[in-house]
């Protein structure tokens, strides 16, 4: 651009020459050499404004325009208020949710753990765990054995560090008098050190902790701030969990919040050997905890590898310590026939879990609002389009004048960038309040604050969009020339055919994108009505749970709190009845395992599992729950240790182990044969886990006939408002042990719930997204309509003094986007059954070729496209010929 | 504000002519600044006063388009000074504007000239 840059001083010189030239010039014309000097001088004007001019052109000439630009291009803006409303909240709302969902996607599945080096991480992940053992997760969990025997090859790995929850939801803490309840975790000693997470506070963990079982905690940043409101005095402190006091060493680094996926971890403490501390709040079961327990894989492993070291050449060695530690305490060696299970890792760069449970909603809603984008965009470069169509005149007139192209393009641009610049600013303050609104719907704990990953992305789209808006209606805006200025009527200047032609492609593009994202919209939502609506076999509304978890030295002693716990609650005003539960319904968790009935393993047909999802539950839980009992009893407090042991099954159970029998009075009991129990009932189907499982054949044990007691979950049936008993149960637990919270309580339907949590949320923001791009559609092709409308008000008018009627102009406007809705139909449903496929794995009782949601969002957008057509149509019929034809 | 504004507007216009007429000086031939001055204004008849300053910002600005090109040299007379010739992209920016300013002109002298139509359209 720039050339050869020329000096003041070779200026200087030019005028000293031109003075010269004059003077010779002026004395040939008879003057005397003074009075020509002094002449040349005058008429030269002011030398040093001159050169003062050539001066700034260089200097400041840059900044100086671009003032000039932007102070029209802001003016010019301000003349039309209204499209530049519509243009900065049309750009505002389409970036703002781009850039809401894409700070959740960076967030759960972008960012790295917050450690120090994470490529070197690994989590560490079995192939299967050996036969015999329990687990947590067949792939990802370990015993403590292997822990063990692989944390003492230091070779490969440079730290192997183990994390265990304290429990499967919360854990009781006490801080001072008053029961709470908080996420923990116990961990390895070298923990922090070994995923390099710094402690701006206090200390972290040592190996020696981790030795002596040193009763010390450090918690999470953001349990300091929320409990402790950042107060430095809690080092030192007592935080008693599960009645263990424990003292507070060190604050972890802001934004850790643990290795544990889809949660926030709120405190951290030394792996543990006392009972009440048992990893994921487990009674000790035949008197062992993790740590002695060889059959219990229960442990997470994480691990750094050792400088230099690749992770073929770890695996390599830890493959046959682990081997061989896997069958420690399990007879030493695999059973015939079975496969030795096989170590591997995985990266652990992010969170764990998180994709699994996120990434596909998340990946399809970023194509949606991807879509969305596209579609404000579209709308926003139609906007401009006709807005510099209408200025065509005023550009060609300057353009005649001398303005340069270059000129017009960079105030095009101005324009544009100032339209970008306030629908930015807007759209990061919307997508701040939508990422937080996300992520409190979503249940994610993990901070979803948007980054500078977030900011390059918002950064990125905008200037794209910048460049878009400022090019875009260039083209049209010189397409017209300077000879255009000559052309003096508004209605001969904008009727090109080929300038319409770009508009009409880009509004059936949108209708093609609508119909995309209504089909998505109207699956998603038919999949969320699904799931709401299927029944779940019980009177779900007035009851009310939540968790207890006592210290219990015995198992008699477990019973008798109970019974003694149920018949405080049962005589509290407004509570119809009371029970207990080992797995809370709606949780997502649940007992299974194989079972013998009738003393064998039962043959089933065809091939189904013989699984059974079983619950240790308490008296009246059938009628608490309002659940038909078809056949036989509920438990009642009668059956106790000493009567016969009982069992309820439900008809899937009877269905499919004892069809066409009497099950009452048959028997079953877990498949290691520990127990027989005879069926004193058959009880309807219903929801055990979450509401959209298949019903799986499922039994129900008496707490006070099984030997395992540690947290139970109390249900409640009460009159009126369920969550309105809970200070007074509360009152009641309290009586009973002070140390104990009430854990998660919150009503039946609404944990139930939890578990479509995930596909609500998914299916209103895709509903959302769908109304916001039907929105949008509608302005674009009413804009854009309107606008055409009234360029042609001229030929509407000659038109109708030529004899056409009212009805063929409101059908001449009408067929134009009909035909444009039937095109965007045309190309969007291809692109639809594309989406509808890709859905499928989140979809429940819908098929991805709803028929419903094609026919919905097909005329859904044709309304649109009516409703949007209709008032330029009014508009366009009530042109009056005499009236049109002399507004020019 | 508004007075600077419509400053600007003036001395684009200004500006416009002011570069046609420059072009056309030099498509006889190389001259210096003064050279060009003096002809503008003796084949106006003297209607065109050029101001000087305004002129070497006009020339500057030509050349940084590209549409003229400058070079030291001597003059008749044996004075030093820097002369401007056309380059072949001033010569067509030449005929586009000459035939541009033709139409404009003829259109305002149609206008001009229609006399008293103005009124005469309505019946």
């Amino acid at each position: 651009m720039f050339r050869r840059k020329r000096s003041a001083e070779d200026f200087a010189e030019e005028i000293k020459a031109h003075l010269a030239l004059e003077a010779d010039e002026l004395r040939r014309e008879g003057l005397g050499k003074e009075d020509a000097q002094w002449k040349a001088l005058r008429e030269f004007g002011s030398l040093r404004a001159a050169q003062e001019r050539f001066y700034m052109r260089r200097r400041w000439i840059g900044l100086d325009k671009l003032g000039r630009d932007l102070r029209f291009g802001l003016r010019s803006l301000r003349q039309s208020p209204g499209f530049a409303a519509t243009a900065i909240l049309t750009l505002a709302l389409g970036v703002g949710a781009n850039t809401a969902v894409f700070s959740v996607m960076n967030a759960v599945l972008l960012r790295s753990l917050p450690v120090a080096d994470p490529n070197r991480l690994v989590y560490l992940r079995t192939s299967n765990p050996p036969r015999g053992t329990g687990t947590i997760d067949s792939n990802e969990t370990f015993s403590y054995s292997v822990y063990d025997s692989l944390r003492k090859q230091t070779s490969g790995l440079s730290s192997l560090m183990a994390y265990v929850p304290l429990s499967g939801s919360k854990v009781a803490v006490r801080y001072g008098t008053q029961p709470e309840e908080a996420e923990g975790d116990m961990v390895s000693g070298a923990l922090f050190s070994g995923l390099g997470v710094k402690l701006p506070l206090g200390r972290g963990f040592s190996e020696q902790d981790e030795m002596n079982r040193a009763p010390v905690a450090v918690i999470s940043y953001n349990y300091w701030t929320r409990r402790f409101a950042r107060n430095p005095d809690v080092l030192g402190q007592t935080l008693f969990v599960n009645g263990v006091p424990m003292t507070i060493v060190g604050i972890a680094a802001e934004g850790f919040e643990g290795v544990e996926g889809g949660g926030s971890t709120d405190f951290w403490i030394p792996l543990q050997s006392r009972p009440e501390l048992n990893a994921w709040g487990n009674p000790p079961d035949e008197g062992k905890i993790y740590l002695n327990d060889s059959t219990w894989w229960c442990l997470r492993l994480i691990a750094r590898l050792a400088p230099g070291v690749n992770r073929t050449q770890a695996i390599a060695q830890l493959q046959p310590v682990f081997q061989r530690a896997a069958y420690v305490g399990l007879d030493g060696s695999p059973m015939e026939g079975e496969k030795r299970p096989v170590l591997s890792f995985v990266d652990a760069k992010s969170f764990p879990g998180y994709d699994q449970m996120y990434g596909n909603p998340l990946r399809i809603l970023m194509a949606m609002v991807g879509l969305v984008l596209l579609i404000a965009m579209a709308n926003v470069v139609m906007l401009l389009m006709a807005r510099n169509a209408s200025r065509q005149r005023e550009f060609s007139l300057r353009l005649a004048l001398g303005a340069g192209r270059g000129e017009l393009f960079r105030q095009l641009l101005m324009e544009s960038a100032i339209l970008v610049t306030a629908g930015g600013a807007l759209a990061w303050a919307f997508a701040e309040m939508a990422a937080r609104l996300l992520g409190r719907w979503a249940q994610i704990e993990t901070s979803l604050a948007p980054d500078n990953t977030v900011l390059l992305f918002t950064l990125g789209v905008l200037v794209l969009a910048a460049l878009l808006f400022g090019l875009a209606p260039l083209r049209t805006a010189l397409a017209g020339g300077a000879e255009l200025a000559l052309k003096t009527s508004a209605a001969t200047s904008n009727t090109d055919a080929a300038k319409s032609r770009s508009g009409r492609i880009i509004v059936a593009l949108q209708m093609a994108l609508c119909v995309v994202l209504l089909v998505g919209a109207g699956l998603l939502i038919r999949t969320l009505r699904n799931l709401e609506n299927t029944p779940l076999g019980m009177r779900v509304e007035g009851l009310v749970v939540f968790g207890v978890k006592p210290n219990i030295p015995s198992v008699p002693a477990g019973v008798a709190f109970y019974r003694n716990l149920m018949s405080k609650l049962r005589v509290l005003p407004g509570v119809e009845s009371v029970t207990i539960m080992e797995s809370r319904l709606g949780s997502g968790w649940s007992n299974n395992s194989g079972m013998m009935v009738d003393g064998r393993i039962p043959d089933v047909a065809n091939g189904s599992s013989n699984t059974v999802r079983w619950n240790v539950v308490g008296p009246d839980f059938f009628r608490t729950l309002g659940v038909p009992v078809l056949a036989g009893r509920d438990f009642v407090d009668s059956d106790t240790a000493k009567s016969q042991p009982v069992g309820i099954i439900n008809e899937e159970f009877a269905k499919r182990f004892l069809p066409n029998v009497n099950p009452l009075g048959r028997t079953f009991g877990p498949d290691k044969g520990q127990a027989t129990m005879t069926i004193v009932g058959v009880v309807k189907n219903h929801k055990y886990r979450s509401i959209n499982e298949d019903p799986i054949p499922m039994a129900w044990y008496m707490y006070a006939q099984i030997p395992v007691i540690g947290e139970m979950q109390v249900e409640m049936r009460v009159h009126g408002e369920p969550l309105a008993i809970l200070p007074a149960a509360r009152k009641v637990v309290q009586q009973l042990d002070p140390n104990l919270p009430l854990i998660q309580p919150m009503t039946q339907r609404a944990q139930y719930d939890t578990t479509i949590s995930g596909q609500t949320l998914f299916a209103r923001l895709a509903g959302f997204f769908g109304i916001l791009a039907v929105v949008l559609v509608a302005t674009g092709l009413y804009g854009s309509l309107a606008y055409r409308v009234s360029v042609r008000t001229a030929e509407i008018g000659v038109r109708m003094a030529v004899g056409a009627r009212r009805e063929q102009v409101v059908w001449m406007i009408l067929k134009d986007s009909l035909l444009l809705t039937v095109v965007g139909v045309l190309f969007g449903i291809p692109l639809a059954l594309f989406v509808g496929r890709a859905l499928t794995s989140s979809l429940y009782g819908v098929k991805p070729l709803d028929a419903v949601s094609y026919l919905v969002a097909v005329v859904g957008v044709a309304v649109v496209a009516l409703a949007a057509s209709a008032l330029p149509a009014g508009r366009a019929a009530s042109v009056d010929p005499m009236t049109a034809l002399r507004t020019e | 504000m508004a007075t600077q504004e419509s400053n600007d507007d003036r001395i684009a216009l200004l500006q416009g002519t002011l570069d046609l007429l420059i072009l056309k000086t030099l498509i006889l031939g190389p001259c210096h600044g003064q050279g060009v001055a003096r002809m503008i204004q003796r084949q106006s008849e003297d209607v065109f006063l050029v101001d000087h300053g305004s002129l070497y910002v006009a020339l500057q600005r030509l050349e940084d388009k590209g549409w003229i090109r400058a070079k030291w040299g001597v003059s008749e007379n044996n004075r030093k000074a820097r002369f401007y010739s056309l380059t072949p992209k001033g010569r067509e920016q030449l005929v586009e504007k000459t035939s541009e300013w033709r139409r404009l002109t003829r259109a305002m002298g149609l206008v001009l000239d229609s006399g008293d139509g103005t009124q005469g359209q309505e019946a």
